[in-house]
């Protein structure tokens, strides 16, 4: 469904991606792990159009879609979820998932007919499958933290995507909220027929939910495998326990 | 179709203002009915500013001149053309559209207060250019007579005249701005980015806000003319933009009937303490200050948080969720 | 003969007109070369008064984030001010110099009085309040000087060792064009100087960058905000004392100079001191040069600069500092 072959982005000299390759298959939940500026949240901004890669390619469903605008790859049917609560704080939650319901159903520059009236079974829907729907008429900006990446999602899902791309679903949240939304994840995965993409510091869930999961270091890619596969391989030990390993190492020596 | 888009605690209030206005005339002396339709055309511009403005979370810092190209439009066919008075009337929103959309296409490339700056400097090109070009404009002088219809002969048939364009615009602005694109429009306020990431040309709305602002900018413009049946520079000049900004921030920026309170404040204000004294300026300077310290939602905003049940969310600084 | 007369006639009267069109061709040449040098100078001497206002407002916006519409009415007061000291002193060198260094001292003044005042209570709001609030204060400011100035118009004169002009190069250049051709770049490198020698300068600098880590390293960010909004005006003050034995002094003259340095400030870079050189030379020198080739709309020659720019380059010529 989505394969990035080879994509490269520096800025200012700085490769942040550097030979990213990665394949999603319809359906799948497709993890990319690896340390704190190993260039995924990068790639998934790439993939997102918001920036545009210097080299490689990026398909979707067998079409080149580098260099378009973010706006025209939602339309493709890719929707991004972001790392920060990247919502509309001045809207109700029900009017941030139905701007991007509106927008999905071309009825953005719709002049003379109430928006109150329009896509208001989709959105509730999809309130509903997220949880929010008792918190429909509130401002989005009073939410708590846990709330907000919730709804930020929903925002993405309001675009009816085929591939859900997650910044680091649960990043900030209590234990508690993490359950919940990955519990969301996959039930979106399972109810919906969505293929995911997601970024995740807890190898916990990323080896609990993902299907495939792409270990990347340095921007560059080092494997993409089934979690057994990726678990065993030595090079990924090395780059990502690595520092732990040699650490515990060194306090044992010394 | 329009169902349940008033709330309904609001209905009793706009039937009796609207009552009120329209049995003005019987009552109230000449001089005041001229400030009323006076006020009514600045309120009209303040609000198709807010439309850019409080709705769009964009620095239209230079508004007044698509009011000043409606107006001139209008003048210059009136008295320069023989073509039927209607024309003139009519060509005065869509020149201001046309030009809105135009000043426009060059600003939304940029953002924030790029975008303001860019404005300031196109708007004010069109004033210099207004203001020589004695051949055409009358320069400095402005025109003045302009001839009106025998319907507009009258303070009251103005007065009609103007309240009816008014109430029909608001209604359309009002719609605008519960419809989807005004929905879509406050969430590119809110955040661009995220706007872009589902699906939405954030520019092209802008700039599809902005011609519509500008048409009302020029409903108001041509207003005027049948009010004063003058037109003069002052009014594309980029302080008066700055009046009709203050409208909106006085009266609150984040409601749809502030910009009138502002208006009518500033209008009425201008007009009775102009008696007074020639320090009108310093009045001003000096409510701005106080608004600014005491009273940032405006007076609606500061009236709506008192009178809404569900809490509003806390003042948020609007250029960090811009980002 | 006749053939011979015709020819002659035939010359005549083709070597005669060609003749007067390339007299009349190097008369307006030579007519061009000095309007156009003159206009240069004209329009040299107005980017240096036009840098030295926006670099004041430039270095706000560079350290305060605060587009300063009252910029506009602090030259204004500055003018007022030079003029009052200079028309109370005679037309003296003494009282020209007081007046250059009074002036911008009493608009410094003012500037710490709104900023320490009012203004300083304001940093957490919203920029778009704060805009609103410095368009305040120039309302107000103006509406003081037409209270303490009223609405005629003033005029003084240089002081006699910079009146008349000086021949250079052939080109008879008045004086305090001259003065103004030198002070420009003086108060340029005093700027700089300032900026990147002095230990305040050295902050501002890197509040401008980033405020928050200034914070962190124990220094009173609200005081280097306030040093940075006096300069500011300072420099307001300096330009308006300077352009006061130029032009007419009268109410209105904020309005033009506000959108000029605005636009200059925006067009560099928001914050770049040096893009306000830049930015003024475009202003001044544009504008001068559209003097001599459609001068009723001279003034539109700078402003279709600007969109140029800001289409080419849509964040400024150079770098700007947010």
């Amino acid at each position: 469904m989505l394969r990035v072959e080879a994509a490269e982005k520096s800025f200012d000299g700085f490769k942040a991606v550097n030979r990213a390759n990665l394949v999603v298959e319809e359906g799948a939940i497709v993890a990319v792990i690896g340390p704190n500026g190993a260039g995924k949240t990068t790639l998934f901004n790439l993939i997102a159009g918001i920036h545009k890669p210097d080299t490689g390619k990026i398909l979707f469903q067998g079409e080149n879609i580098c260099g378009l605008a973010p706006y025209d790859i939602c339309r493709r049917g890719i929707a991004r979820a972001f790392q920060i609560a990247n919502i509309f704080h001045r809207l109700t939650v029900f009017e941030n998932v139905q701007v991007s319901v509106l927008s999905q159903q071309r009825k953005s520059g719709v002049l003379f007919r109430p928006a109150q009236n329009l896509a208001v079974e989709e959105t509730n829907s999809i309130l509903a499958s997220t949880g929010l729907l008792n918190k429909a008429r509130r401002v989005a900006g009073t939410l708590s933290h846990g709330d907000q990446r919730i709804l930020e999602m929903a925002i993405a899902l309001g675009s009816q995507p085929r591939l859900l791309i997650l910044d680091e679903p649960t990043a900030g949240m209590s234990p508690e909220e993490t359950t919940v939304t990955m519990e969301l994840v996959k039930h979106l995965s399972q109810a919906r027929g969505l293929t995911i993409l997601f970024c995740e510091h807890d190898m916990d869930i990323v080896f609990s939910v993902a299907q495939s999961i792409m270990v990347m270091q340095h921007g560059q890619t080092i494997i993409q495998g089934e979690p057994e596969e990726v678990r065993q391989n030595e090079q990924v030990q090395e780059a990502y326990l690595g520092g732990a390993l040699s650490l515990s190492k060194e306090t044992s020596d010394a | 179709m329009f169902k349940g888009i008033v709330g309904s605690r609001w209905r009793l209030p706009i039937a009796a203002v609207s009552a009120a206005l329209i049995f003005a005339p019987l009552i109230i002396p000449v001089f005041w009915i001229y400030i009323l339709t006076l006020i009514f055309v600045t309120a009209l511009l303040a609000i198709s500013l807010n439309l850019v403005l409080g709705y769009g979370g964009i620095y239209q810092f230079h508004h007044a001149v698509f009011y000043g190209i409606g107006a001139y439009t209008t003048a210059l066919i009136l008295t320069k053309t023989s073509l039927p008075m209607w024309v003139g009337f009519g060509a005065g929103p869509l020149v201001a559209a046309a030009s809105g959309l135009i000043i426009g296409w060059f600003c939304v490339r940029l953002t924030k207060l790029y975008f303001g700056m860019l404005q300031i400097s196109l708007g004010s090109l069109v004033w210099i250019i207004v203001s020589r070009a004695y051949s055409i404009t009358g320069g400095d002088n402005g025109i003045h007579d302009i001839p009106v219809p025998t319907l507009l002969g009258s303070s009251n048939g103005v007065y009609y005249f103007t309240l009816i364009i008014f109430m029909v615009s608001l209604v359309v602005m009002y719609l605008i701005v519960k419809s989807p694109f005004g929905c879509t429009l406050q969430a590119t306020r809110d955040n661009p980015q995220r706007c872009e990431a589902v699906g939405i040309n954030v520019r092209r709305h802008q700039l599809a806000a902005i011609g519509i602002a500008a048409f009302f900018a020029g409903v108001a413009g041509v207003l005027f003319v049948g009010l004063e049946r003058s037109v003069f520079p002052g009014l594309l000049f980029w302080v008066f933009s700055l009046e009709v900004f203050v409208m909106c921030l006085l009266g609150g920026w984040f409601t749809f009937a502030g910009p009138i309170v502002g208006a009518a404040v500033v209008v009425a204000l201008r007009t009775s303490v102009s008696i007074y004294t020639d320090y009108w300026t310093l009045v001003l300077g000096v409510i701005l200050i106080l608004l600014i310290f005491f009273l940032p939602e405006g007076v609606m905003g500061f009236l709506l948080k008192r009178l809404e049940p569900r809490p509003i969310e806390e003042g948020r600084p609007l250029a960090d969720v811009a980002g | 003969m006749g053939r011979n007369g015709e020819c002659g006639v035939f010359l005549a009267f083709s070597a005669h007109p060609s003749l007067l069109i390339r007299e009349s061709q190097r008369m307006e040449l030579t007519l061009n070369l000095d309007a156009l040098s003159s206009q240069l100078v004209i329009g040299l001497s107005r980017t240096m008064i036009l840098f030295i206002v926006s670099a004041g407002l430039s270095f706000v916006l560079g350290v305060l984030r605060v587009p300063n519409v009252a910029h506009g009415s602090l030259y204004m007061i500055g003018a007022f001010t030079a003029y009052t000291i200079m028309a109370a002193l005679g037309n003296n060198l003494a009282g020209f110099w007081l007046a250059l260094l009074l002036a911008p001292l009493v608009v410094a003044l003012v500037g710490l009085i709104v900023e320490r005042g009012l203004l300083s209570h304001l940093y957490q709001r919203e920029h778009l309040m704060l805009i609103l609030f410095t368009f305040a204060i120039g309302l107000i400011l103006n509406d003081l000087v037409k209270f303490a100035w009223g609405a005629e118009y003033r005029s003084v004169m240089p002081p006699e060792i910079l009146e008349g002009s000086l021949t250079l190069f052939g080109l008879a250049i008045p004086r305090y064009n001259l003065f103004l051709l030198v002070s420009g770049p003086i108060v340029a490198v005093g700027l700089w100087l300032f900026a990147t020698k002095t230990k305040i300068g050295k902050i501002s600098r890197a509040a401008a960058v980033d405020r928050d880590m200034v914070g962190v390293l124990g220094i009173n960010v609200s005081w280097v905000f306030a040093a940075s909004f006096v300069i500011g005006c300072y420099l307001a003050g300096l330009g308006g004392a300077l352009v006061a034995p130029t032009l007419s002094i009268t109410l209105g003259m904020d309005h033009t100079v506000i959108i000029e340095t605005f636009l200059i400030v925006t067009i560099g870079g928001l914050g770049n001191i040096w893009g306000a050189m830049i930015g003024s030379l475009i202003f001044g020198v544009g504008q001068s040069m559209g003097l001599l080739i459609l001068p009723q709309y001279a003034v539109v020659f700078p402003y279709a600069a600007v969109v140029i720019v800001l289409l080419l380059r849509p964040t400024g010529l150079l770098k700007s500092v947010w």
